[in-house]
């Protein structure tokens, strides 16, 4: 639990400390502002709701993407790998406590976006809130161990800075963050529900709709599920790479 | 003469950056799955409003906002130049930075141009857009017109950040989405109020999809020709607003030494 605070200060320090790895708050208010003025301007204020949730899905993801997922690959840019390595306390701990308090900041987006919507005239209202707080908690948890999996995994791929920058639209589309899944081509579907965003989307539209919520424990079990099978391969990601580095003696030239 | 050189030099220290960042596979495979994506994700919305007039409008303005976003991308250059420690040199030299910085990130708009256009053909007959011919080959120069007018306005943005690289992603993101939300590319500008409608058709993009969807949907050449002056005239404002800015700049951060030592 040490170790995974130790995480938590030093990342809270990192973000305060450099303005890039803030670009989440600042792009989510436009994309609200994006997407409000296209339903807008359609005549279909109904779907705000959908506005409201997309940016706060791209907000995560990026963070996921860009900040979480570099986080084992900056230390070794760095040079405190080693040190990491050495240290008495787990590994694992102080790299989740640093992804987890990244995805944790960025909920601050659910209010950006939210407050954008209520100053378009268009206010969010969550029609169940247990559900909300419960899906919203299994969304943070499944980005978090998604993050654990791409921070593994970019250390060993060789074309991590190409997958990051190609890795965020194919993931909206797949996720159905703004247009739901059922509107997709059929035969995209079984990828969408191998990517977590598509029940996890699914589920947030549903608890701002009034309309009662079908299915909302298998759905919430996916978001959980999938989000632990990223968590796992990141487990299994990171010990294959500190294996690896110990056994060739390469931890600080690799 | 001596500025030819410059700039073909530049052209080719670019170009071999570009080859240094992409291998075909990576590109085919990462960054132009991401362009098709994109344009698909906010076609898409038109499904979700079930029309297909805004299907088509999200889909055109989105495939042509590719090519500025790639221009804007270039506003990373001189950071990276700063990075690599050759920001510097270039500096001490006597030739132009502005130049080189020009001519250096061709490759980008190039490229940015190219993806646009895949984005759209590939993209487009997927959500049955039409394209009449021979008349839709007009889309290929004026693509290629807003990509260049991006890059004029991304270079004299550069200039302005050239002294504070912390923020140079967050600008580059936070541009490339207020042009998403300003240029006409998911509403057109006459929804906005007339004030905001001025600063839309004074920046980049505006005026070229305009012309594109003008093309697109047949409307007379008068009004396409309007629409290509407009996005020519605010090309060279930027163009010439970064001649005139971009050295001072550089002078002032030469001066205070934020250019190499600050964050």
């Amino acid at each position: 639990m040490r170790a995974f605070l130790a995480g938590a200060r030093i990342q809270i320090r990192f973000l305060t400390a450099y303005p890039d790895s803030l670009i989440p708050f600042f792009t989510a208010p436009l994309f609200t502002i994006v997407f409000l003025l296209v339903f807008k301007h359609a005549g279909r204020q109904d779907l705000t709701p959908y506005a409201a949730i997309a940016p706060v899905f791209i907000a995560l993801w990026w963070l996921a993407l860009f900040n979480s997922g570099w986080t084992i690959t900056i230390e070794r840019w760095n040079g405190t790998l080693e040190m990491l390595v050495a240290a008495p306390s787990s590994f694992g701990a102080v790299i989740f406590g640093r992804i987890a308090t990244t995805t944790a900041i960025g909920t601050v987006s659910f209010f950006e976006a939210w407050l954008v919507a209520r100053l378009f005239g268009t206010p969010v209202t969550i029609h169940h809130w247990g559900a909300f707080v419960l899906t919203v908690f299994a969304t943070l948890a499944a980005m978090a161990g998604t993050a654990v999996g791409m921070a593994a995994l970019f250390v060993l791929a060789r074309n991590a800075v190409t997958f990051s920058n190609s890795a965020s639209y194919p993931f909206y589309v797949l996720g159905g963050i703004l247009v739901p899944v059922s509107l997709l081509p059929h035969w995209v579907r079984p990828l969408s529900s191998v990517v977590f965003l598509s029940w996890s989307a699914d589920l947030l539209r549903a608890t701002l709709d009034a309309a009662p919520i079908h299915d909302f424990w298998p759905h919430l079990g996916m978001v959980v599920l999938l989000g632990a099978c990223g968590y796992a391969v990141g487990l299994v990601a990171l010990r294959v790479i500190l294996v690896r580095v110990r056994e060739s003696g390469e931890l600080s030239t690799t | 003469m001596s500025t030819l050189r410059v700039v073909w030099y530049s052209v080719v220290s670019g170009a071999n950056d570009y080859w240094s960042i992409f291998t075909l596979k990576s590109w085919v495979f990462g960054w132009l799955i991401r362009v098709v994506s994109q344009v698909t994700f906010f076609a898409l919305i038109g499904k979700l409003l079930r029309t297909e007039a805004q299907t088509d409008f999200l889909l055109v303005g989105n495939a042509v906002m590719v090519a500025g976003m790639g221009a804007t991308f270039a506003l990373h250059q001189p950071t990276s130049e700063r990075g690599n420690g050759t920001l510097s040199l270039l500096l001490a030299s006597p030739s132009r930075p502005v130049v080189v910085m020009l001519a250096r990130g061709l490759y980008v708009v190039a490229d940015a141009i190219w993806s646009a256009l895949l984005g759209l053909a590939i993209v487009g007959p997927a959500f049955g857009l039409d394209f009449p011919w021979p008349r839709a080959l007009l889309v290929i120069p004026l693509t290629a017109l807003v990509g260049v007018s991006a890059y004029c306005f991304s270079t004299f943005l550069a200039g302005v950040i050239i002294a504070h690289r912390n923020i140079n992603n967050l600008v580059v993101n936070t541009t490339i989405v207020g042009l998403m939300a300003l240029c006409g590319v998911n509403v057109p500008v006459s929804f906005f109020p007339d004030w905001l409608e001025r600063i839309a058709e004074s920046l980049p993009i505006t005026d070229g999809l305009e012309a594109i969807r003008g093309v697109l949907a047949g409307d007379p050449w008068s009004s396409v020709a309007a629409d290509v002056g407009g996005e020519l005239l605010a090309a060279s404002g930027w163009l010439a607003l970064a001649l005139l800015t971009f050295g001072r700049f550089i002078r002032a951060g030469q001066r205070d030494g934020s250019l190499e030592f600050a964050s």
